[in-house]
């Protein structure tokens, strides 16, 4: 199971990658692997607005179907078409391609609330 | 079906676990939660008096009223027993017990089948057979940490399928669906509703502490 270093990540299984003030989000190695094979990804809409921790875009694998949260308060800036025609890029690259959207951050504070990649490599190995 | 989604919200106001048995009247074809509209043949459908609804559920399109419907609804166990894999083992084991009291012998299915816009003709890791064919389908909502799971287990044939329902299929996608499923009745085993239903029941209460039970089958 891969956690890279430079990420911070959430308790939803979320990652976020973060460049000039704008924060990438997609789902990590753990929750595209507990998910299975993703078959759809309804995309949040650019410029809605989206708040921490609330539900902004759902996935659905063979099978279930689950809400993807955003990190971080904001307004998506852009979100991956691609998977519309790819969704398993969720699960054979979730750390690159299989990227969802990413926010215009309000609040960069809010990346405090965020894990490291040792404490998130902790939740998900503790059980 | 808006009934079930009725019961996250019951979750996530603290009664749980909640587990629904129930048929349909009249026939219903539930499409899944991002399943396209144009998969159906609406005017066949209006035709035979059966229902268009959507699932809050992923998968392909299921036709009800031949079947006994269950959909239960729980708060997520943290960690590894809230993953979707663990969430259908466990729901599979409630089944399978369920089922073994009716004399049948089912086991969880395996990926396989060809992909397309109905729900039993393929078989995944959620769905239970009988030798090779499957006689119950199930899918999964997780909202916030409530999650609902829902499914059908065949009790007897409808005088018509899903591929009389659904644009794109023809003969041999009826035989090719009739010999990837198998009901109740074809196994021999009970098939009124509250027998199932009873039985069912039992083995929920095997797998779920303290499940409120509502079974809607006379």
């Amino acid at each position: 199971m891969n956690f890279p270093e430079d990420l911070r990540y959430s308790a939803e299984h979320e990652w976020v990658r973060v460049d000039s003030g704008r924060a990438r989000v997609g789902i990590t190695d753990f929750a595209q692997d507990a998910l299975g094979d993703v078959v759809y990804v309804q995309l949040p809409d650019v410029g809605a607005n989206v708040a921490a921790m609330a539900s902004c875009a759902e996935v659905e694998s063979t099978k279930s179907v689950s809400d993807i949260y955003a990190p971080v308060s904001g307004a998506i800036a852009e979100v991956n078409e691609s998977l519309a025609d790819a969704p398993e890029q969720l699960n054979q690259d979730p750390y690159g391609s299989g990227w969802i959207f990413s926010v215009d951050m309000t609040d960069p504070g809010e990346l405090d609330q965020l894990m490291d990649a040792a404490a998130y490599r902790q939740l998900v190995e503790e059980d | 079906m808006a009934a079930d989604l009725e019961l996250l919200d019951e979750v996530a106001a603290g009664r749980e676990p909640i587990l629904r048995l129930y048929r349909w009247s009249p026939p219903a074809l539930s499409l899944g939660r991002f399943q396209p509209d144009d998969d159906v043949d609406r005017e066949t459908c209006a035709r035979l008096g059966v229902e268009v609804v959507r699932r809050p559920t992923g998968g392909r399109a299921l036709l009800h009223g031949g079947d006994l419907t269950y959909a239960i609804a729980f708060t997520r166990p943290p960690g590894r027993a809230g993953t979707v894999g663990a969430l259908y083992d466990r729901v599979a084991g409630a089944l399978i017990a369920g089922l073994a009291r009716l004399g049948v012998t089912a086991a969880v299915a395996r990926n396989e089948g060809p992909g397309g816009a109905v729900c039993f003709a393929t078989q995944q890791g959620a769905d239970l057979r009988v030798g090779d064919r499957k006689l119950c389908g199930s899918a999964q909502v997780q909202r916030e940490d409530s999650v609902l799971q829902h499914g059908s287990v065949l009790l007897r044939r409808l005088p018509f399928d899903e591929t009389d329902l659904l644009r794109g299929n023809d003969e041999t996608s009826r035989r090719q669906l009739r010999g990837a499923t198998v009901t109740l009745e074809e196994l021999g085993a009970p098939t009124g509703a509250r027998a199932v239903a009873d039985a069912l029941l039992d083995g929920f209460r095997l797998r779920f502490d303290a499940v409120g039970a509502r079974v809607e089958v006379s």
